[in-house]
């Protein structure tokens, strides 16, 4: 425990660095997937057959090992080693629960809500707009959590393909046979995901609109 | 692109899957030995308060990534196919524990009284009546333990695991693509056909009336 203490305070300027690299690889992978994921999540609400078959192809994606799909990228030409193949990877493996938790969000909302905006007089549009998205944002927010919470762990692993962020300690730990390193990435790479998944849980129970919090911790 | 490569990795393959899926089966089926009678005993009215707090530490440690569980049991348990499997049952663990404490919990109180009403003893009501409605729910957490695992056991080949994660490897020391496709391809592959396979029996189990909304 000493020794990994010692290691970490040596090379607390590498560490930090790797640290840098590491959040701003899932920072810009969960802004993409927000600009890219939510509008396709709210498109299919609004089409079925859309929507199975986006679903389909989300699911199928995120069955698929990530070091298998970071390296798939690696041998296209235009990607190469580095940051674009790792932001790619990591952007397809947010569809799944992006798209599904804004799709599934928006179908959840109450019909009779619905049907009393309706009733109003309000256009589809506007229905949409003004309540089911503020209605769906609870479960939207859950998404971007999971997508966070997973794109810290799954970022590691870019490592492999030239990333040098916090999973770069573990690869190289792992080839230099040297315990304390591999130690502290693994431990900093899951203290800021239990980290980064705590304070989000905290934020989306926050964002539970007073009417439905009743509901929820049944 | 070079075929003789493409012929090289693909004779490689038989081998690197039948380790791969050995891998998969053998941490699936313990983990389902350990985490299902936990996740039994935890919703017993006995232990409820105790079942409340394992799922919340549960899902902190659903947190916690793959490849730090890998590297962090290879200073414990060392190289090879033994501690990559050990590995992948810590990974396995905690979905399908965490499915059967919610998919207990989700069973209809209504339900369970009508049960008890009837005169069943307790043991008949978790084998006949909780089990088979919550069985769903645990399939679902045996599925997404399983893509997990195949996923993850890709990585198993960084400490000498073996698997299809050797390919890859292979392929991305030496820049050799042909390598990685067919290792990545190979591990999307037998993911995909875990995912389906194990949908289509969560389909089949499913008592009619109790399908999942999806």
């Amino acid at each position: 425990m000493s020794n990994l203490l010692k290691y970490m305070i040596e090379n607390a300027s590498m560490i930090l660095n790797y640290a840098n690299t590491h959040f701003s690889l899932i920072f810009s992978a969960v802004v993409i997937s927000l600009l890219v994921w939510v509008p396709l999540g709210i498109l299919i609400s609004r089409n079925e057959r859309l929507a199975s078959i986006v679903i389909g192809i989300a699911n199928t994606i995120f069955c698929i090992p990530s070091l298998a799909l970071f390296s798939v990228f690696v041998t296209i030409p235009f990607l190469g080693l580095g940051r674009s193949s790792s932001l790619l990877a990591l952007v397809l493996y947010a569809m799944m629960p992006m798209v599904i938790n804004v799709y599934q969000g928006i179908k959840v909302v109450d019909k009779s809500v619905i049907e009393a905006a309706k009733g109003m007089g309000m256009s589809s549009r506007r229905i949409l707009r003004e309540i089911q998205i503020p209605l769906a944002a609870p479960v939207m927010f859950a998404g971007i959590r999971i997508t966070v919470v997973m794109a810290t762990g799954i970022a590691a692993i870019a490592a492999y393909i030239g990333e040098r962020n916090l999973g770069r300690l573990i690869t190289e730990g792992i080839t230099r046979n040297h315990v304390e390193m591999i130690l502290s990435g693994a431990i900093l790479i899951a203290l800021i995901a239990i980290l980064f998944d705590t304070v989000l849980g905290a934020v989306e129970r926050m964002l539970v609109p007073k009417g439905l919090k009743v509901r929820r911790s049944n | 692109m070079n075929w003789e490569r493409y012929l090289d990795a693909l004779s490689r393959v038989p081998h690197e899957l039948a380790i791969h899926i050995i891998m998969v089966l053998i941490s699936l089926a313990v983990a389902i030995a350990v985490s299902l009678p936990i996740g039994v005993i935890l919703t017993r009215p006995r232990f409820r308060k105790l079942g409340a707090l394992v799922m919340n530490i549960l899902n902190i440690f659903q947190a916690f990534p793959g490849m730090a569980i890998i590297a962090l049991t290879m200073p414990v348990l060392g190289l090879g196919l033994k501690p990559a499997i050990g590995a992948l049952v810590v990974q396995a663990l905690l979905p399908i524990a965490r499915n059967t404490i919610a998919g207990l919990y989700g069973v209809d109180p209504n339900i369970k009284e009508a049960a008890q009403g009837m005169g069943m003893s307790e043991k008949k009501v978790l084998f006949e009546v909780e089990l088979p409605l919550a069985m769903p729910v645990i399939l679902a957490g045996i599925r997404t333990s399983a893509v997990y695992v195949v996923s993850v056991g890709t990585l198993a080949a960084y400490i000498d695991g073996g698997g299809l994660g050797n390919l890859i490897i292979t392929g991305l020391n030496m820049l050799w693509a042909e390598f990685i496709i067919v290792g990545a391809g190979f591990g999307a592959l037998l993911a995909i056909f875990f995912d389906r396979g194990l949908s289509y029996v969560e389909y089949k189990l499913t008592p009619p009336g109790f399908s999942i909304i999806k």
